[in-house]
């Protein structure tokens, strides 16, 4: 598949406003110098590029944008905005054009893996991080160096700490009532069930069509036994 | 260098919102009690409440919850600190963003913040907007002096690396404290307290959480990019790395015991969280350090720390 590049987008930035909650703006002043591919994570391991994804958002690509592979590869570091002479955010417009290609039905299985656990925690505790280590390897290593059964809780009380962080009860009942009343809820149950559509492009050579190049600091992923991850 | 007009900016006041991280609370409490110990040292006390919960930005950064469910949200635990009429001091890069520029995006557009208390109204609050968010580097830096004066364990003979991750100088490169290519404050903060610096040339690249690369793409992407920036630290061959952010910490820390544990290499680096060390430094108990937490121990480091403070006083005695 070619890139099929469509007319120059005019008042793109205007156009692409309402799309991000007017959180993005700029990108029309991109330069594309390249800096921000430069030092990105990113693209360093994988065949992801923001200066190419900025440039076909502008050749007004937006849908193959939507529909790739890469952008679910950003790391939200932000070097690119720390090294872009024109100041464009770019991880914010990531994190927005993100919620265009949910819109289009992309991308949902990756999102479904930061609601399960984290924000479902969120919503069930109050705190996005679960207090249960869920690798049991870590947790082991833990109960060795603190000589206890390895569990937060027991180190919080090691410490003077109630095993728990309190979360008021007026807090949970504020927090699920926002949930409710804005729409979180019912996302949090529509991201439960959906299935994602299959994304379309790849950015990535047409003769390797791999999701990520495997690098050269890839040796480990092959050893022999997957650690053993389980919700204890 | 720190920037003089952020320095100068930098009100410290006698009490203080900590506004407590979630994996500070449920991975690593260490970072909560530090900074409640050696704060006090310093004349200041940070209060805590029970009415604040998870930023909740991270929701919104993460994609799994609209701008505009995670906006009224982060106004609520802002409010929270607001009704007690305290600033907000972030253990966390991601806290710190998130609050910060909610609150820009929220004080700058009238309208949004209207529509956002109409729906705190209901459950009886109000975010103004009127307090300071800062960084605890920021609030720390200012306190140098006053922290080399209070130091009754130094950190001599000990070299550490920094971590400053990336959300504080990268995604304010305009208005944090430091430069967001080279930055030095945490370097200087080390010096005060008598540690040496152990240099290396991925200091500024990412941990690798990626924040959500860990867990959408951890193999591809978030592993390889660890395992990167780690080969560097180890070979500057350093007691400790220095933190500022809890997700760094978690990241570098346990993603040491994933590579040990498929046979990666060897990786036994201590991570320590920049409040967690001057505790340390100032005298704070051990236990309430909570290094207990870590995956990766700090026998070594504290075996080392204490010989050397014991050869210390055979010099002076
Ligand atoms: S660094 Fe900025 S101006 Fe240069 S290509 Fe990237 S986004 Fe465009
Ligand atoms: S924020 Fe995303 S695009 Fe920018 S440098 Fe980091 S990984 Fe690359």
């Amino acid at each position: 598949m070619h890139e099929t590049n469509k007319e120059w987008l005019p008042g793109f930035d205007k156009k692409f406003a309402e799309l991000t909650h007017q959180m993005v703006k700029d990108l029309e002043k991109c330069l594309q110098c390249g800096k921000c591919t430069g030092q990105c994570p990113a693209a360093k391991l994988s065949s992801y590029n923001p200066r190419e994804i900025i440039r076909d958002l502008r050749m007004g690509n937006v849908e193959k944008v939507i529909s790739s592979h890469e952008l679910w590869l950003c790391f939200f570091c932000s070097g690119c905005y720390a090294v872009c002479p024109r100041d464009i955010n770019f991880p914010f417009a990531i994190s927005m054009l993100r919620y265009a290609a949910l819109a289009q039905g992309y991308g949902w299985e990756e999102v479904k893996k930061i609601k399960d656990p984290y924000a479902q925690d969120y919503y069930n505790t109050g705190l996005s991080v679960n207090i249960n280590e869920r690798n049991l390897g870590i947790k082991k290593e833990i109960a060795k160096n603190s000589k206890t059964d390895g569990r937060i809780e027991t180190v919080r009380k090691k410490m003077g700490l109630p095993p728990k962080r309190l979360v008021s009860e007026r807090a949970m009942s504020e927090i699920k009532f926002i949930a409710d009343a804005t729409g979180m809820t019912d996302l949090f149950k529509e991201i439960n069930k959906k299935k994602a559509k299959e994304k379309q492009w790849n950015y990535g050579s047409p003769a390797d069509l791999v999701k990520v190049k495997k690098g050269p600091n890839q040796k480990f992923i092959d050893v022999e036994e997957e650690e053993k991850e389980k919700i204890s | 260098m720190p920037r003089q007009e952020v320095l100068e900016k930098t009100k410290i006041s006698d009490r203080m919102f900590l506004f407590q991280p979630c994996v500070g609370s449920n991975k690593y409490p260490g970072l909560i009690t530090a900074s409640i110990e050696f704060f006090r040292k310093l004349g200041i006390e940070l209060v805590t409440s029970d009415d604040q919960t998870c930023c909740g930005g991270f929701l919104t950064f993460t994609n799994v919850a609209q701008p505009t469910s995670t906006m009224p949200a982060v106004a609520r635990n802002l409010a929270v600190a607001e009704e007690m009429g305290l600033d907000i001091l972030t253990l966390c890069n991601g806290c710190h963003t998130f609050l910060t520029e909610f609150s820009h995006f929220m004080n700058d557009r009238p309208p949004v913040k209207n529509v956002v208390n109409v729906i705190l109204s209901m459950i009886g609050r109000e975010y103004k907007g009127s307090q300071d968010i800062y960084h605890s580097l920021e609030i720390i830096y200012k306190l140098k002096e006053r922290i080399r004066e209070k130091v009754t364990r130094p950190l001599n003979g000990m070299k550490f690396a920094t971590h400053y991750g990336c959300h504080y100088l990268n995604g304010f490169k305009k208005t944090a404290l430091d430069d967001p290519h080279m930055p030095t404050i945490m370097e200087e903060l080390i010096e005060a307290m008598g540690g040496e610096i152990a240099e290396y040339g991925e200091n500024r690249t990412c941990c690798g959480t990626g924040l959500t690369q860990i867990i959408i793409n951890k193999e591809d992407l978030s592993l390889p990019h660890t395992k990167m920036k780690l080969d560097d630290l180890n070979a500057a061959e350093p007691d400790a790395v220095v933190v500022v952010c809890p997700y760094c910490l978690a990241q570098i820390d346990r993603m040491q015991q994933k590579l040990n544990y498929r046979g990666s290499g060897k990786y036994r680096v201590p991570v320590i969280h920049l409040v967690q060390l001057i505790g340390l430094a100032l005298g704070v108990d051990t236990v309430k350090l909570g290094f207990d937490a870590h995956a990766i121990s700090f026998r070594h480091f504290l075996k080392k720390f204490d010989s050397m403070h014991a050869k210390a006083e055979v010099h002076s005695g």
